[in-house]
């Protein structure tokens, strides 16, 4: 019945927006996506601004089983996809801007200004895009110069001083765009009595493309963002109730990011090839009260600065029957962090000296520390460097297109570690005077993620004219790497076992911590099985999927037991995910609705932390159900066309950690957007989250303290735009 | 003539008398020895087995200072300390260097530890054995161990 009523409402539909040509450049696959063997969410440029879709974290549940959540700051970056991700480290998902890969997860979070073209391809896509596109790859496209001149710009204001404003610059073979945004600031800071988190941004992006009409073709994509803003809106949660945001120390990011990249093709009489190389600078500093209450524990700073370098030549050909792919990418990236965690008075009394002096017995004497800060100072040069060696070849044979690819893909890295920590002692009544004393660690960790196989089959059956139904089996990986943030706590516990040992007192019980060489972790990959469907008929598309992904050495946040002050990255064991999605996409006349639905079931399948089994049990932050609706309606005056378009996106239960015991209900966010558009020119008003109910959004434990951000409150926008 | 024979027996006595063989003073040195100290806690002993004791002579070879590591008084101290013992008068004689020391503060986490000041330490160092007693505070205390081999 359903099939009937959706042929005979398709008939009546006039066309949709088909894909413009340029846009398929930013893709590496030999097919057209409608013939992906994968699904595909795009999100074309009417889409992006209907649904305010200003940066990543608006693709939560708009894109089926993806979770964005956004917090902390603009490198937090945090993507749940299918049940895999992580708040730390290597991402889950590839990142591809204007073809380029960016490498550092501290750089995804940036304003879309320019963007024109989104698409995110989910399951593992490692065969073409390689490291971390281990749950999907989302790729992004700028305007592209056409050889005429165009001018697009826009400002939009909203509440909490919210402005965001554009330009683009469209001129021969050249397009120029410029971004900013400001941000008054959503949570208050009880102790401090100012808002936490304001935002300053600038974005600036060029891009310039060869006439397209020679056999070669030369391109250049350079893209830079600069923002300073406040952050770490953390409440703490205790006896179930969440306290408001109060905390004494700096709360800060700020980001210099600069990407550019040089394209080349070359169209032969039968085949093509195609360069690509990018240099990645990324500078930034991070300050944070990591105690996050009024008390001067300790904080911590971030700084990096990084360069990355990559290269990929793919050379396509075609054949009636047979279309293979062949490339090779490298990259090398160095990373330089400094990190020192800065323990207050309180911090010395209560984490060092506490625990210290808890086991000398009184008559004895006591540990004393007189200094008012203490340093531990921590350097890192990271040195990771990769390469990779990949095939793939589609076979169209009448109705069905096989495919079948393979990637060998290595990466190695070298850590240089410099930590040192600096203080005075004195051990009461026995010592007259304090002591200066310093504890060094300093060491270099090589560590390997070996030779990954990532192997791929799919198969895509034309059932009819706009069915396909489609079916594969694919292998993705997340690199492995070093966790810094652990060894604040590893020279914690050097420098108490230091100093004891300086002093002649040794204790029954040492406090377990890891050294150096626990402190790698381990590539998390994954097995991927999927079949789905898609129906694709003028102006209608619609898609189903199901899926399971066996994912081994899942990489996971953990909180050292106690009152440590790190977290760091460990490889829990495995874990299964199981999921339905389903999207739609129609626009019949005047109106457009778009729907998107993902269930997901993600469990750990063993993983057991030495004290707790927690087989079983969901995997932390990832929902079990997204849901995303909208509906908009377009009328034309003679001389103004109306838009409306409502939407809600949803997303939830989730568990906030390995137990299943703090669980988090669904999140519900209604929006909208009223339009009015002219010839040059568009006004509008838009709300996002108009229920104004904050759900909380991120979960963590500090110092065995347990901490939640809240979810953006409700923003109302007013923006105009004019087009020549 | 007389006068050259009494020269004679005196030159032969002299020479007699240098051909008797005085036995030989021991020199104090540094060695490292293991061995069981005992306390005594509520009149019970209670032994720290296979502690290390570091015996350092001072230049002279009169005094040395004796640091026992890892020593617990009681069972239930929940750490264990190094403790040094200076000035302690040393006497060697051809077979033993016997130790004895009346009374002094030890030093211990980073310096003097009067808690337990030691009294009464007698002791000797013979064919690569150490044995001394003393008290701490009023702890009695005896260590005995042997010579660890460098």
């Amino acid at each position: 019945m359903l099939p009937a009523v959706l042929s005979i409402l398709i008939s009546f539909a006039p066309p949709i927006d088909t894909l413009p040509p340029a846009y398929a450049k930013a893709f590496k696959e030999s097919v057209p996506l409608e013939k992906l063997a994968a699904p595909v969410s795009v999100l074309l440029p009417a889409d992006l601004k209907a649904d305010g879709v200003v940066g990543q974290g608006r693709l939560s549940a708009l894109v089926p089983s993806l979770l964005i959540p956004e917090y902390g700051a603009s490198l937090t970056s945090t993507i749940y996809l299918r049940g895999v991700g992580s708040r730390m480290e290597n991402p889950s998902m590839g990142l591809y801007v204007d073809g380029i890969p960016v490498m550092d997860k501290n750089a995804y979070d940036f304003d879309w200004t320019g963007i024109r073209f989104a698409a995110l391809m989910r399951g593992p896509q490692a065969t073409l895009y390689g490291r971390n596109s281990m749950s999907g790859t989302l790729v992004l496209e700028s305007a592209s110069p056409d050889g005429n001149r165009h001018l697009n710009a826009y400002v939009e204001a909203g509440l909490a001083r919210t402005l965001r404003a554009g330009v683009t610059a469209s001129f021969g073979r050249h397009v120029v765009t410029a971004g900013f945004k400001h941000n008054a600031g959503w949570d208050r800071n009880e102790y401090k009595g100012t808002l936490c988190n304001p935002y300053n941004g600038l974005s600036l992006r060029w891009k310039w493309e060869q006439d397209p009409t020679g056999k070669t073709r030369w391109s250049n994509s350079l893209f830079a963002t600069l923002s300073q803003e406040g952050g770490f809106a953390y409440g703490l949660y205790e006896d179930g109730v969440l306290h408001p945001v109060s905390y004494n120390g700096e709360g800060s990011y700020r980001r210099l990011s600069v990407i550019d990249g040089v394209g080349f093709h070359y169209t032969g009489d039968s085949f093509t090839l195609d360069g690509t190389g990018s240099l990645q600078l990324l500078s930034d500093d991070m300050h944070m009260d990591q105690d996050f209450t009024p008390q001067d524990v300790f904080t911590l700073q971030q700084a990096q600065n990084s360069a990355t370098a990559t290269a990929e030549v793919i050379l396509k050909s075609r054949k009636e029957h047979w279309l293979p792919s062949t490339g090779v990418f490298t990259f090398y990236r160095y990373n330089r962090m400094h990190a020192p965690v800065t323990f207050g008075r309180t911090g010395i009394e209560t984490l060092i000296l506490e625990n210290a002096n808890k086991n000398i017995p009184e008559e004895i004497g006591y540990l004393s520390i007189p200094d008012e800060h203490l340093l531990i100072a921590s350097d890192f040069g990271i040195h990771t460097y990769g390469a990779a060696l990949f095939h793939e070849s589609v076979f169209p044979l009448g109705r069905w297109r096989l495919t079948a690819g393979l990637r060998l893909d290595y990466e190695g890295g070298v850590m240089d570690y410099d930590c040192l920590a600096n203080l005075h002692y004195r051990f009461v009544p026995t010592m007259k005077a304090d002591k200066a004393f310093q504890v060094p660690y300093r060491g270099t960790l090589p560590h390997s993620s070996g030779l990954q196989v990532l192997p791929k089959v799919s198969a895509l059956f034309e059932a009819s004219d706009h069915v396909s139904l489609f079916g594969s089996v694919s292998k993705g990986y997340r690199a492995g790497g070093f966790n810094t943030q652990i060894f604040s706590d590893i020279l914690q516990s050097q420098t108490m076992t230091a100093l004891m040992k300086d002093l002649g007192v040794y204790l029954d019980n040492i406090p377990t911590s890891v050294g150096a060489e626990n402190t790698r972790y381990k590539p998390e990959s994954a097995w991927n099985f999927e079949t789905g469907a898609r129906l694709v008929k003028e102006n209608f598309r619609a898609e189903a999927t199901l899926y399971y992904m066996d994912v081994r050495n899942q990489q996971l946040t953990v909180y050292p037991p106690g009152k440590s002050t790190g977290r760091m990255m460990t490889n829990a064991g495995a874990s299964r995910s199981l999921g339905a999605e389903a999207e739609l996409d129609w626009t019949p006349g005047a109106f457009h609705f778009h729907a998107s639905y993902a269930w997901c079931d993600a469990r750990f399948v063993s993983y057991n932390d030495g004290n707790h089994d927690y087989s079983g049990n969901r995997i932390p932050y990832v929902p079990a159900h997204t849901a995303f609706a909208s509906a908009a309606w377009r009328h034309s005056f003679t001389t103004v066309s109306l838009h409306l378009s409502a939407s809600v996106r949803a997303y939830g239960p989730l568990s906030w950690d390995e137990t299943g015991l703090l669980q988090e209900p669904v999140h519900i966010r209604p929006e909208t957007r009223i339009a009015l558009s002219f010839s040059h020119w568009e006004i509008w008003l838009r709300g996002e989250n108009l229920t104004g109910r904050t759900g909380r959004n991120f979960y963590f434990k500090s110092v065995g303290r347990e901490f939640f951000s809240l979810e953006r409150p409700c923003n109302i926008l007013l923006g105009i735009s004019i087009n020549y | 003539m007389k006068t050259n024979k009494l020269f004679v027996a005196l030159a032969a006595l002299a020479l007699l008398a240098c051909n008797k063989i005085e036995p030989e003073v021991i020199v104090p040195e540094t060695a490292d020895y293991q061995g069981t100290v005992t306390v005594q806690y509520q009149g019970e002993p209670y032994d720290n087995e296979n502690i290390e004791v570091n015996f350092t002579p001072s230049e002279d070879g009169k005094t040395a200072s004796i640091t026992i590591f890892k020593i617990r008084f009681v069972p239930q101290m929940p750490v264990t300390i190094d403790v040094t013992i200076p000035h302690v008068g040393l006497t060697a004689t051809s077979t033993e260097v016997i130790l004895i020391c009346d009374e002094v503060i030890p030093l211990a986490m980073g310096g003097e530890f009067p808690r337990y000041t030691v009294t009464n330490l007698t002791g000797s160092i013979k064919d690569g054995s150490l044995e001394f007693s003393l008290n701490f505070g009023d702890i009695p205390t005896t260590f005995k161990g042997h010579q660890l081999l460098k």
